[in-house]
C-alpha cells in the first residue's frame, strides 16, 4: 500500500503539470498579495486572519482546478484504459483507490502549503510579522473543506463521467455569479471581507458564525464522505473504458 | 503555399464542429450579460450601459469560450492519437498555424454576428444618442479584440505544455488576474479594458485609442509568446528543448517572435496616454520653484492649433520678460508630458532641457536665458497630450475631436512656474483655430470672439485672459442664458443634449441653485462680474470651478437620471457642487489646503451642496447619500489599518506607500470637514444660526495682506473651539 501511494504521489507530483501548476500559483498568490491583500481587508491589518482568508479565497479556485486535474489523471479515458493492467494486479480495488485518493489529497494538500507559504514569506518581507499561529483557524476553514469536497466530489464524477471533473471545475467561477445566503461566505469569498464588519470591534479575532461553520462542516462531512464511499474501480459499477477496449478486441 | 491551401480545408473542419458553433452562439449572447451581470462601466450615460458594459461582458465571455475552444482544437489530434499521422503528413509547424488562422476567422465570424445581432437591440435601448461609429469602435475594440487575445494566449499555453490541462489551469490564471488584481492597471487588463463610462453626447476617440493602444499592445506581445511557442512544437519525438533547438535553426521564426516582444515591449513602456507624475500627492516641486530673480512677466500671446483628427495639439507662444537682475537666468515651465518643445530667443534658437522631473501632470523644462533688459522668448509646442497617471482607471481625457475639446493649463500652453507678475498680473492673449462647427468657450470670464475665418472651414478665435494658466472648452455647444441671482448665467451644453436637457428643466435646477445661494449668503463677488458660465463637460469623475465659470459634468443630467423619480427635480449634484464653488473657494478665498488639516474649500461647498440637496430633494435623500456617506468615509479613514498603525505604513515600499496615502487622501476634505460643519450646526443653534453665520463669513471685511477664510475664522465666528467640533 505504501509503495503503491508513493508511485501514485511520484506520478501525480513529479511531473512538469505539477510544476507548472506550482508556478502559476505562486505567481497569481503573489500578484494578489502585492496588490490586494497588502490593503488589509475590512479595516483590520493585511497579516490579520480576516485578510489572510481573504488571499486565501482567492486562492481557492485555482487549488481547486488543481485538484480536480490530479483526479484527471485517475479518471481520464487513458487511466480507465490502463485500469485493465491494474484491476489485474493482485491488490484489493479499494485499497488501491484508497492510495490514489491520499496521493491526490497529499498533491492538493502540498499547493495549498505552498500557498500560505508564500504568505508567509510575504508577511516576513514587508511586515516583518512572524504570528502565523493566529492564522491557522482561518486556513483550515478556507482551504480544508473546499480542497476536500473537491477531490471526493470530483472523483465521483470523474467515475461516472470523465467530462463532469471539467465542468466541475467552473464552480468556483460560478458562485461569485449567485446570490448566495450568508452562510455560505466562505464559498463565494465574501465571508473574509464581510463578517469582521459585523462584529462592532476593531481588529476582531477570527470566528465562524454557526452558520458559516455549518456550512464548511457540511461541506467537509460531505468532501470525506463521498471520498470513503468513492467507487472503489474500474472493474465495479459502470462499463469502462477497459471493458470496452476487451470486447473490441 | 501548402498553409494557405490547408487553410480552408482546416476552417471547414472547424465550422463543422457543433462545438465551434456552440461556441459561437454562446459569444453572440453573452453581452446580454453586460446587460444584466456584468456592469464594469459604471456610469449613468446610455452609452455605458447599453453599449459599453455589453460589448465588454462579451469580450470576457467570448474570450474564455474561444480560448477554451482553441485548447480543445489543439489538442484534438493527440487526444484522438493521430498525432503521429498527422504530424507525418503536415508538418505540425504548418498545421499549428493553419489551426490559429482557422480560429481566428472563426473568432470574426463570431464578433460579425454579435454586431449583427446586437445592433437593432442597441440602437433601441440607446434611443437617440446612438452613433454607428461608437458602434463599431466599441464592439470591435471592447469585445472583438478578446478573442483573438484569448486565442493566442491559449495557443501558446498549449504549444509550450502540450497539456490541456496546465494549458487550462495557465489560462485561468491569466484570466483571473485580468479581471482581479490587474482590472484597475489599464495597461495589463487584457480581457477586461479599464472602461467607465463612455460619453452620449460628445466624442469618445480618446478612450478608443487608450483601448486599442492596450489591445494592440497585447496582441504583440501574444503573437510574440505564441511566436516562441510556435518553435516549442514537439517535432521528431524531441521535447521542448530538443524541438527548439530544432526550430530555431530557421533563423526568422525566432527573429519575428523576438521583433514582436521587443516592439510590444516597446509599445507597453512607451505608451503615450499617461504620464510618470510623482506618485506622491502632496509633493509641490513645481509649485516651490525660486523665483527668477529680478524678473517680471509682461505678456504672454499664444496660437493654438487643435488637430482633431490626431487628437493632438499644436501650438506656439511668445513669452516677454523684463530683466532687471542684469544676469542670465532660467526660465522653468511645466509643459503637458506628451508635448515636445523648441524655444528661441529674438530668432536665435536656446536649448530647452527636459529635466525629466514630473508631477501634476507637468513635466518640468529649463531654458537658460541671456542677461538682457527684456527678453522675447518663443516656444514651439505640442503633441499628443498625456492625462496624469492617476486617472488612468478613468480614461477618456483629454478628448480632442471636431465636436469636442477640452485644453487645461499646461495643455493649452507652457505654464510658467518661476516668474513674478509685473505690474498687470498675467496678460495673455490666446489664438485658437477650430473647426466651423466648434464654439471656443475659455472657462473663465474671458470672452472669445471669431477674428479670422479660413477657406478650409476652420475659425480663429481669439480671447484676453489674465492669469498664471487657463483652460478652454470648444464643441458643438448650445447656449441658454439663464437669469438668476441678479446675474446672467451662460448656459453652455452639448447640442445632442438638448432634449435632455429640456426635459430636465435644466435651467430651472440652475436658477433655483444660484437662488438658494444668492439667498442665503449674498450675491457673488471675487470680480465675478455680472455673468457667470456653466459649462457641460465630456462625462467625467467630478468637475471644477474658476471665477467665473463652473463645469457641468455630463452625468448630472442623463436619461437615466430622468427616470429616477426619487432624485427629484433636480437629478445631477455635481453641478450643484461647482456652482456652490462660486461661493466657497474661488478668489482666493482659501489658502492652499494643508494635507494635515481637514479645512479647505471642500468642507464649506459639500455642506452647501447637502443643504441645496436636503431643500430639494428631501431630508431622507440628504442623510442617505450625505451625511450617511460622509460618516462612512470618514469612519473607513480612521478605522483603516495605515492611519491607525502609520508604523506599518513606513515599512512598505515607497510606490506602494504612497499609492496607499493617495487612496487615502480627499477624506478628509470632502467627508469630515462637512461633518463638523453639520457639528457645528447642530451647536450653534440649528441651519438658521449656521446661515447667518456663513452669510457674514461670506461678506466679511476682506484683509488684502491674508484674504483667506481660515478655519479659525470660521472657529471663531461659531464662537467654537476646534475641540468641540472633534468628531471622536
Amino acid at each position: 500500500m505504501g509503495k503503491i501511494f508513493r508511485y501514485e504521489c511520484r506520478r501525480l507530483l513529479w511531473n512538469k503539470f505539477f510544476a507548472g501548476l506550482l508556478l502559476v500559483l505562486l505567481f497569481y498568490g503573489w500578484q494578489v498579495l502585492t496588490g490586494v491583500t497588502i490593503l488589509g481587508v475590512s479595516h483590520t491589518a493585511p497579516f490579520s486572519p480576516w485578510s489572510f482568508g481573504d488571499y486565501l479565497s482567492r486562492m481557492v479556485p485555482l487549488l481547486w482546478i488543481g485538484s480536480l486535474f490530479f483526479l484527471t489523471f485517475f479518471t481520464s479515458g487513458k487511466a480507465r484504459r490502463a485500469a485493465v493492467l491494474t484491476d489485474a494486479a493482485p491488490m484489493e480495488p479499494r485499497r488501491y483507490a484508497l492510495a490514489r485518493c491520499a496521493a491526490a489529497l497529499a498533491g492538493a494538500a502540498l499547493l495549498a502549503l505552498a500557498c500560505l507559504a508564500e504568505a508567509a514569506v510575504f508577511y516576513g518581507w514587508y511586515f516583518d510579522w512572524y504570528g502565523w499561529e493566529e492564522l491557522a483557524l482561518p486556513a483550515l476553514a478556507a482551504l480544508v473543506p473546499p480542497l476536500l469536497f473537491a477531490l471526493g466530489s470530483g472523483w465521483l464524477l470523474g467515475w461516472l463521467r470523465p467530462w463532469l471533473v471539467y465542468v466541475w471545475m467552473l464552480v468556483p467561477f460560478a458562485l461569485p455569479a449567485l446570490p448566495l445566503p450568508e452562510a455560505l461566505g466562505l464559498w463565494d469569498g465574501s465571508f473574509f471581507t464581510a463578517y469582521p464588519l459585523t462584529l462592532g470591534a476593531l481588529d476582531p479575532a477570527f470566528s465562524l458564525p454557526g452558520g458559516a461553520a455549518a456550512a464548511q462542516g457540511a461541506l467537509l462531512l460531505a468532501g470525506a464522505g463521498l471520498l470513503a464511499l468513492r467507487p472503489v474501480g474500474s472493474g465495479t459499477g459502470r462499463r469502462t473504458g477497459g471493458e470496452e477496449i476487451a470486447r473490441e478486441k | 503555399m501548402k498553409t494557405l491551401r490547408l487553410f480552408p480545408l482546416e476552417l471547414g473542419r472547424l465550422l463543422r464542429s457543433r462545438l465551434t458553433w456552440l461556441v459561437v452562439l454562446l459569444t453572440v449572447l453573452s453581452p446580454a450579460a453586460g446587460l444584466i451581470l456584468y456592469k464594469p462601466a459604471y456610469a449613468d450615460t446610455m452609452l455605458s450601459m447599453y453599449l459599453a458594459n455589453p460589448a465588454l461582458a462579451g469580450g470576457v465571455a467570448g474570450g474564455i469560450l474561444f480560448a477554451l475552444l482553441t485548447i480543445f482544437e489543439l489538442d484534438r489530434a493527440r487526444r484522438s492519437r493521430t498525432d503521429m499521422l498527422t504530424d507525418a503528413a503536415v508538418s505540425p509547424h504548418a498545421m499549428a498555424l493553419v489551426r490559429l488562422l482557422a480560429l481566428l476567422t472563426a473568432a470574426v465570424l463570431a464578433t460579425g454576428l454579435a454586431m449583427l445581432v446586437w445592433l437593432p437591440i442597441s440602437m433601441g435601448l440607446i434611443g437617440a444618442v446612438f452613433t454607428g461609429v461608437d458602434y463599431v469602435l466599441a464592439y470591435l475594440l471592447f469585445m472583438g479584440l478578446a478573442l483573438p487575445l484569448a486565442i493566442l494566449a491559449a495557443g501558446a499555453a498549449y504549444q509550450f505544455t502540450q497539456r490541456t490541462d496546465l494549458s487550462a489551469v495557465l489560462l485561468a490564471a491569466f484570466a483571473g488576474l485580468s479581471l482581479t488584481v490587474w482590472a484597475d492597471d489599464w495597461q495589463l487588463c487584457w480581457l477586461n479594458p479599464c472602461v467607465w463610462a463612455m460619453s452620449d453626447d460628445f466624442t469618445n476617440f480618446r478612450l478608443f485609442r487608450t483601448v486599442a493602444w492596450m489591445r494592440l499592445t497585447w496582441l504583440g506581445i501574444l503573437a510574440g509568446v505564441w511566436g516562441v511557442s510556435y518553435l516549442c512544437i514537439r517535432r521528431y519525438g524531441k521535447g521542448l528543448l530538443g524541438s527548439l533547438g530544432r526550430s530555431v535553426r530557421r533563423v526568422w521564426r525566432p527573429a519575428i517572435a523576438l521583433a514582436l516582444l521587443v516592439c510590444s515591449g516597446t509599445a507597453y513602456a512607451a505608451q503615450p496616454f499617461y504620464d510618470n507624475s510623482n506618485p506622491d500627492l502632496t509633493a509641490m516641486t513645481l509649485y516651490e520653484l525660486d523665483y527668477a530673480e529680478g524678473v517680471t512677466f509682461l505678456d504672454r500671446t499664444v496660437q493654438v492649433f487643435p488637430d482633431t483628427e490626431a487628437g493632438a495639439v499644436e501650438g506656439r507662444a511668445v513669452y516677454r520678460f523684463q530683466n532687471t537682475s542684469g544676469k542670465e537666468w532660467t526660465a522653468c515651465f511645466g509643459v503637458d508630458p506628451g508635448y515636445d518643445l523648441t524655444a528661441s530667443v529674438g530668432g536665435e534658437a536656446v536649448p530647452a532641457v527636459r529635466t525629466g522631473y514630473e508631477e501634476s501632470n507637468m513635466a518640468l523644462w529649463e531654458i537658460a536665458l541671456p542677461a538682457d533688459g527684456e527678453v522675447e522668448l518663443t516656444l514651439e509646442y505640442g503633441g499628443f497630450p498625456k492625462d496624469w497617471n492617476l486617472s488612468s482607471t478613468v480614461q477618456g481625457d483629454p478628448e480632442i475631436s471636431g465636436i469636442y475639446l477640452c485644453l487645461e493649463n499646461q495643455r493649452l500652453f507652457p505654464y510658467l512656474l518661476n516668474v513674478l507678475p509685473g505690474d498687470e498680473d498675467y496678460p495673455t492673449t490666446v489664438e485658437v483655430t477650430l473647426p466651423g462647427a466648434m464654439l471656443a468657450i475659455p472657462f473663465g470670464t474671458s470672452e472669445a470672439e471669431v477674428v479670422a475665418e479660413h477657406r478650409d472651414g476652420t475659425r480663429t478665435w481669439r480671447y484676453a485672459s489674465n492669469s498664471t494658466g487657463g483652460i478652454l472648452y470648444a464643441g458643438d455647444y448650445v447656449r441658454q442664458d439663464i437669469q438668476a441671482g441678479g446675474m446672467t448665467i451662460e448656459f453652455y451644453y452639448g447640442r445632442k443634449h438638448q432634449a435632455v436637457m429640456e426635459a430636465a428643466g435644466a435651467a430651472d435646477a440652475v436658477r433655483a441653485v444660484v437662488d438658494y445661494c444668492t439667498e442665503h449668503y449674498g450675491a457673488l463677488s471675487f470680480g465675478t462680474g455680472d455673468t457667470l458660465k456653466l459649462i457641460q463637460s465630456r462625462v467625467a469623475g467630478g468637475g471644477y470651478a474658476v471665477d467665473g465659470a463652473s463645469l457641468l459634468n455630463e452625468e448630472d443630467f442623463t436619461t437615466a437620471n430622468l427616470d429616477d423619480t426619487g432624485k427629484g427635480a433636480i437629478p445631477g449634484e455635481v453641478f450643484i457642487h461647482e456652482l456652490v464653488h462660486q461661493w466657497w473657494g474661488l478668489g482666493n478665498m482659501f489658502d492652499t489646503a494643508d494635507e494635515t488639516s481637514p479645512w479647505s474649500s471642500e468642507g464649506l461647498t459639500v455642506y452647501t451642496t447637502y443643504r441645496i440637496v436636503k431643500e430639494l430633494y428631501g431630508e431622507d435623500y440628504a442623510q442617505k447619500y450625505y451625511v450617511d456617506q460622509w460618516r462612512q468615509e470618514v469612519d473607513d479613514y480612521f478605522l483603516n489599518f495605515y492611519v491607525r498603525r502609520p508604523e506599518y505604513l513606513e515599512k512598505l515600499p515607497e510606490a506602494e506607500r504612497l499609492n496607499i496615502a493617495g487612496s487615502l487622501s480627499g477624506v478628509r476634505h470632502y467627508s469630515e470637514m462637512p461633518l463638523k460643519i453639520l457639528k457645528a450646526e447642530q451647536l450653534v443653534g440649528g441651519e438658521a444660526a449656521m446661515d447667518q453665520i456663513l452669510h457674514d463669513l461670506f461678506n466679511r471685511e476682506v484683509d488684502p495682506a491674508y484674504p483667506y477664510l481660515t478655519y479659525q475664522d470660521f472657529l471663531d465666528a461659531c464662537h467654537l473651539t476646534e475641540e468641540e467640533l472633534d468628531l471622536g
